[in-house]
């Protein structure tokens, strides 16, 4: 079986098996970076379009990957920033999503009741500000660095930090208020 | 002086260089231990969050694609062999009708036509060189069309001829056909 170094360099190669090959890196990764839509965006057609994004302008900059570096990591944050730049981008159609996010207005009870526990979890996810849930994915599911999500955001040492504390703060609230 | 939140999370992260005070610090407060514990629930809590399954491939806009040769059709195979192989018995069979045609052709009154055209044309080379702006003295064309004699047509050779356009453009489209796919 070819490793994912050996795909990405047939994919390189720009032969007839590229997109084959590239074809079946999308089918090692799509879940993982399904689920990094997912949990960012809370829904599932917004998340498989993201996803599906994700690896298209992954296949079109292939050739600026470093081949030293592991695929799936870096898929991943593709994700999450295309995620989160899919959410600014509508911003203006939704300008009031941060400020009725922001607020720690308890979820309704019937989703306690309806749903899963892991759906609760979502749902508190899915209430954060696009940021801090960008932030915790990052932390939280891809086990970045404060560092590297600075980095990874642009964004300085200090909001990563915030805005992390402060979304933990808000699920905490939350989920403890929901057992 | 309890932790601070910031000191709680950053221990939590690993992300701190103040380890052994915050430990030493948990391990007599049990205010600041509850805190922690209710941080690392959360943790967990993130943790235990499953998957969930795609609906539908990501992969299959990548594994459909134009740029890997698909073979060709059957029937298109078939008719491209048909093809060829009548487009060959066509020219075989017009080969003899060619050949015929050919001797028809009359070179020498082509020759001739060529002729008169050198002869005019140094004339003109000739009038040109002596020049002496006199109205009277302009080049004058005499330029007798040549009269090509054109072999005697038959309607069968027309049709032979047609026919073999018509083979030579089917055979072209065939192959055309092939490189495009
Ligand atoms: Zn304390």
């Amino acid at each position: 079986m070819p490793t994912d170094r050996d795909l990405i360099l047939q994919t390189r190669r720009g032969d007839a098996d590229s997109r084959a090959a590239f074809g079946e890196l999308v089918t090692r990764y799509q879940t993982s970076v399904f689920n990094v839509c997912y949990r960012i965006l809370h829904e599932r057609g917004e998340a498989e379009d993201l996803a599906q994004e994700t690896f298209i302008r992954a296949y079109d900059r292939i050739h600026t990957f470093d081949i030293e570096r592991e695929f799936g990591p870096w898929i991943r944050r593709v994700a999450a920033n295309l995620c989160l730049n899919a959410i600014e981008a509508s911003k203006d159609t939704a300008e009031l999503d941060d400020e009725r996010d922001a607020d720690s207005a308890q979820l309704p009870e019937a989703v306690y009741e309806v749903h899963e526990r892991s759906e609760t979890i979502r749902s508190a996810l899915a209430s954060l500000p696009a940021h801090y849930r960008v932030v915790v994915e990052l932390r939280h599911f891809q086990e970045l660095s404060y560092e590297e999500i600075a980095a990874e955001l642009k964004i300085p040492l200090s909001d990563v930090k915030s805005h992390l504390f402060r979304a933990r703060k808000i699920l905490a609230e939350k989920l403890h208020a929901s057992h | 002086m309890h932790l601070t939140d910031e000191q709680l999370n950053e221990y939590l992260d690993n992300e701190t260089n103040e380890r052994v005070q915050i430990e030493t610090h948990l391990s007599s407060c049990g205010e600041c231990a509850a805190r922690l514990s209710m941080l690392q629930a959360l943790f967990t809590e993130l943790d235990s969050l499953p998957e969930v399954a795609l609906t539908k491939s990501l992969a299959a806009p990548f594994l459909t694609t134009r740029s890997l040769p698909a073979p060709l059709p059957k029937f298109l195979t078939l008719t491209v062999i048909l093809q060829a192989a009548f487009a060959l018995t066509a020219i075989i069979i017009a080969v003899p009708f060619v050949a015929n045609l050919l001797p028809a052709i009359e070179i020498s009154s082509l020759m001739e036509g060529i002729t008169q055209l050198q002869a005019q044309w140094i004339n003109l080379l000739d009038k040109l060189s002596t020049f002496n702006l006199q109205p009277s003295n302009l080049p004058t064309f005499n330029l007798q069309p040549a009269t090509f004699q054109l072999p005697p047509l038959e309607i069968s050779s027309l049709l032979m001829a047609l026919a073999g356009v018509s083979v030579l453009w089917i055979l072209g489209n065939g192959v055309f056909l092939r490189n495009q796919r």
